[in-house]
């Protein structure tokens, strides 16, 4: 009698553990070799002021064959570009580093996020198939502003999504 | 979702001419300087700044800022950007060439000592009553809550005193002229020594009656974190 109740338990917790795992957040973590040798990602703090991450290259860049990629910073308490702009059904590749804390870029009505890690460039491709304005909120606390932080995904439809010149750097951003 | 890593895709494309928005970064030689100024060197120097920013740290115009109580690092960086040119300002791009790096902790270790404190022997122009009080509401939300949707962080948890983060002043006792100055250049990009963007972001999702709102609250001292009422 005893072992019937802890076989029935222990069946309990595996079904409680699935159905936890069949709804479980995407997240692109990082693969543990990237903190083994203390990591070769760019430094957080001099961020501003070398390498890929540096103001005027963020936001989204075509590469030479086409390929579309987004740089953004995650810092207590904004993305930087706040708002991004990508085509539909086209994939994307993300780049994301913290300039501070550990963060999560996440989108919503999407069920995956990508964390961005101070030392380490975290990178991920995504295709949004839906157009529409996504709001793309930090799902990693990160402090005591970190309710608010919250950026802006733009998705639009391909055909107006114009082709990027070799060094433009295209966000949403108000100017 | 399919989470491959192509490193070719970004080595290809051209880069855009590099914009840096300060020289300063806050690495361990950085901080090792400002944090090493001699305050009694400091308050040798200010005697030049006592003219506008007043000889207790607090100006008599409330356009230009009150500096007692001010972060240290926050100073220093201001200090080297004017210098530097990354910010601009007629009167202290010049007054800050005259002054080294070991200059500019000195006198960020000097007035982050001065008390902030009232004083009524003073002509300090700190704290000036609000012209719209039927504002404060709208200030108070952006403090101490800030807007989610719009993802607009409180200014307290980067400017105190929930938290701080590394180069933010306290606001508490700044004057409102001065911060509504600020954030409009913040916002139409006359200011732009910010790193990573930061208080360019946020400034440019205010609008104009919310950047006069949160100028006059704590230029009148109701802000959070300040002890001189």
């Amino acid at each position: 009698m005893k072992l019937k109740k802890q076989i029935g338990f222990a069946a309990a917790l595996v079904l409680v553990g699935l159905v936890i795992l069949s709804t479980r957040f995407n997240e692109v973590e990082l693969p543990v070799w990237h903190f083994l040798g203390g990591g070769n990602g760019p430094d957080p703090a001099t961020l501003h002021l070398r390498g890929e991450f540096v103001e005027s290259n963020l936001g989204a860049a075509e590469g030479p064959a086409g390929s579309l990629t987004v740089r953004m910073i995650a810092q207590q308490f904004v993305f930087v570009p706040q708002c991004i702009v990508v085509p539909a059904s086209v994939p994307v590749h993300f780049r994301i580093t913290s300039a501070d804390a550990v963060h999560m870029l996440s989108f919503v009505g999407a069920s995956y996020g990508l964390k961005a890690v101070p030392g380490v460039v975290t990178e991920a491709t995504f295709t949004f198939d839906r157009p529409g304005v996504f709001k793309a909120p930090c799902h990693e606390f990160c402090g005591s502003g970190h309710f608010a932080m919250r950026g802006q995904l733009e998705v639009v439809p391909r055909d107006q999504f114009s082709f990027l010149r070799p060094g433009e750097r295209r966000t949403c951003e108000p100017r | 979702m399919d989470s491959s890593t192509n490193a070719s895709a970004q080595a290809g494309d051209s880069e855009p001419p590099l914009r840096v928005p300060s020289n300063v970064a806050w690495t361990e030689e950085t901080l090792a300087i400002v944090s090493n100024g001699d305050a009694f060197h400091g308050l040798l120097l200010a005697r030049r700044c006592n003219h506008c920013h007043g000889e207790e740290g607090f100006s008599s115009v409330p356009v230009f800022p009150n500096l007692a109580g001010e972060d240290r690092l926050s100073f220093w960086k201001q200090m080297l950007d004017f210098r530097s040119g990354k910010r601009t300002s007629p009167v202290m791009q010049g007054i800050a060439a005259g002054l080294s790096a070991q200059d500019a902790a000195d006198l960020a270790a000097y007035y982050s000592m001065l008390p902030i404190a009232s004083d009524p022997q003073d002509n300090r122009s700190f704290p000036q009553p609000m012209q719209t009080p039927s504002q404060a509401s709208i200030a108070i939300r952006l403090i101490i809550f800030g807007d989610g949707q719009r993802g607009i962080p409180p200014c307290q948890s980067c400017h105190g005193p929930v938290s701080y983060v590394r180069g933010a002043p306290p606001l508490a006792t700044q004057n409102g002229g001065y911060l509504q100055e600020q954030l409009e250049h913040f916002s139409n990009g006359e200011r732009t020594n910010d790193i990573n963007i930061r208080m360019r972001s946020i400034a440019r999702q205010l609008t104009a009656e919310e950047r006069t709102a949160v100028a006059e609250y704590y230029g009148a001292g109701l802000g959070p974190g300040g002890n001189s009422r």
